[in-house]
């Protein structure tokens, strides 16, 4: 048990000359490294280290070496089973996670951060920290637009909306959605009228939708309802596909066969 | 002729009518034939992929299987389908256990799929397999001076990459400009509008239409258009809830791409289902009308 966590270490001689082999056998010596790499570029090398108390200790260790430069850590993770992490790790990109660098770039271009409980870095360092409830029972997916702007912003290739999506299916597997976001129910409605008809009833699923959560907030929504109604963009009788039994088979079928990937 | 199988989605049955009217109008002289998939089922979207993934991505495999039989790309003028079903699409190419799994379930239905469908934008295929020089020798009725805001939204340049640059796309731009409008500068064209928030997360949406409607406005826009059904709906249907909230005027038409086609080809604004905006069109495209007929 313990930590285990990356060094990027850049020597205090010229890479090549005698720093450098002088590093690479003390940090060879050190019981704390697993492996060491040498690299080019920036930094010297990269070393693996196992850190049974704290990565810290061993950090500050190398740091008092006179052949040493610079030091950064990179990529932190427990070596104690964190069932949660796999989970989000089981669906599709979902693996990508264990490369997120903590950056930041992804919660400084969500348009919705300040509706959220955890930015998105936070939540992945929540979920690589294995705190299941507290990211769960958030609100921070169900108010994620789905902009993939975090997406394609991060330097890392993860796919945090994509992630965001699993954390809401887990959220409800778990019965933990949040209840302070309306969110999760019109999800929901919106699911079951597709497994009705095959297709989405908009005005069915509204309806249902308001019922449910805010029979009042109809009231104001109603101007938008029936000015749609009025241009014929509202059809008041759903369209159900020829094909639901196929959907139902379907279905059955995928409920049998579960999650993992 | 070209010929595309197509997947409307559920909003052009219902919000977006009047984009199923135009893609109609203006896909016979870009000599394209739609062949709308034989009783294609909701992609699922973002509520399905959010609620229970292995159902979702087999409810959207259905789609691709359906699809695949035809032996052609599979085009969708929706931007929220065309990342769903792309998602799921590229999902099952990249894991063979997650393919076995959707066949399995797939072939309770009697259904099979192997992973060798394309699935497409109907924007993209309209710069890509049409071009716009054949959109521009096919415009009739110039729509000189016009200001037009391009809105792309989200899902049509991300997270799949590929036609255009995910954060300063230029094709509606370039299109607009070949019609004989003005492509205003417009540096939210890309940002989001909320989605299907704007139904349970209201004030979120709200604040961020607001924002769009506020970038398009302030230079000079006398429309917006968009090739996404979800966009035109939140910031067409929902103007009158901003204005109210914010203590606004923003008396906007918001066109689907489509329609600015079909206009400055001289078609029938009727065919083009103009006059179902829930802002009226009317005052900012008459001048452009009269010259159409
Ligand atoms: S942008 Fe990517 S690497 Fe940076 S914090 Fe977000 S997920 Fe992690
Ligand atoms: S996809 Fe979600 S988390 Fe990412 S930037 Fe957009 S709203 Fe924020």
């Amino acid at each position: 048990m313990g930590t285990k966590a990356y060094f990027m270490i850049k020597t205090a001689r010229e890479a090549g000359g005698e720093g450098y082999e002088e590093a690479l056998k003390a940090l060879e010596a050190m019981p704390e490294v697993e492996s060491i790499e040498s690299v080019s570029g920036d930094y010297d090398h990269v070393a693996r280290i196992h850190a049974p108390k704290s990565v810290v200790s061993v950090a500050n260790k190398i740091l008092e070496n006179e052949w040493i430069k610079h030091l950064e850590v990179f990529k932190v993770e427990t070596d104690e089973p964190n069932p949660f992490l796999e989970e989000v790790c089981a669906i599709p990109a979902g693996e990508s996670i264990r490369s997120c660098a903590q950056c930041g770039m992804c919660s400084a271009s969500c348009p919705n951060i300040d509706k959220m409980d955890y930015s998105p870095r936070k939540i992945i360092a929540l979920i690589r920290a294995g705190r299941r409830h507290e990211a769960l029972s958030s609100n921070t997916m169900w108010v994620c637009a789905s902009c993939y702007l975090c997406t394609v912003r991060c330097p890392n290739d993860v796919k945090i909306t994509e992630m965001m999506h699993a954390l809401e299916c887990l959220a409800v597997d778990r019965d933990l959605a949040s209840s302070r976001t309306a969110t999760p129910t019109m999800y929901q409605l919106f699911v079951d009228s597709i497994k009705k008809n095959g297709r989405v009833h908009e005005l069915g699923f509204m309806i249902r939708f308001y019922l449910k959560t805010n029979p009042f907030a109809a009231i104001k929504m109603a101007p938008v309802a029936l000015q749609l109604l009025r241009h014929g963009r509202m059809p008041l009788r759903a369209r159900k596909i020829k094909g639901t039994d196929q959907i139902k088979a379907i279905l059955d079928r995928a409920q049998v066969l579960g999650g993992a990937r | 002729m070209r010929y595309y199988p197509f997947f409307p989605g559920c909003s052009l049955g219902a919000t977006a009518v009047a984009y199923g009217d135009s893609v109609k109008a203006v896909a016979g002289p870009l000599e394209m034939e739609l062949i709308e998939l034989e009783d294609w089922n909701c992609c699922g979207s973002t509520p399905y992929g959010s609620t229970d993934e292995p159902e979702a991505v087999c409810i959207a495999a259905r789609n691709l299987a359906l699809a695949e039989k035809t032996g052609l790309d599979l085009v969708t003028p929706c931007s929220a389908c065309y990342t769903t079903l792309q998602n799921a699409n590229h999902n099952i190419q990249t894991y063979p256990d997650l393919k076995d799994r959707v066949n399995d379930a797939l072939g309770a239905a009697g259904l099979e799929y192997g992973g060798k469908v394309r699935v497409r934008h109907l924007a993209e295929v309209i710069f890509t397999d049409i071009g716009l020089e054949a959109i521009e020798s096919k415009v009739v009725n110039k729509l000189t001076g016009l200001k037009v805001a391009p809105y792309y939204g989200c899902q049509l340049v991300r997270p799949h990459r590929g036609f255009d640059d995910p954060e300063h796309p230029q094709t509606l731009d370039r299109l607009i400009t070949s019609l004989g409008a003005e492509a205003v500068p417009f540096p939210l064209k890309s940002r989001c509008c909320g989605g299907s928030l704007i139904i349970p997360e209201p004030n979120l949406a709200l604040g961020l239409i607001h924002q769009i409607l506020d970038s398009a406005t302030a230079n000079g826009a006398e429309c917006i258009i968009t090739p996404c059904p979800l966009c035109q709906t939140n910031l067409d249907a929902y103007q009158g809830m901003v204005n109210a909230r914010f203590k606004t005027r923003y008396e906007i038409p918001i066109l689907f791409f489509t329609q600015l086609i079909g206009l400055a080809f001289g078609i029938d604004p009727k065919a083009l289902g103009l006059d179902k905006g829930a802002v009226s069109a009317k005052r900012v495209l008459d001048p452009y009308l009269a010259v159409a007929k």
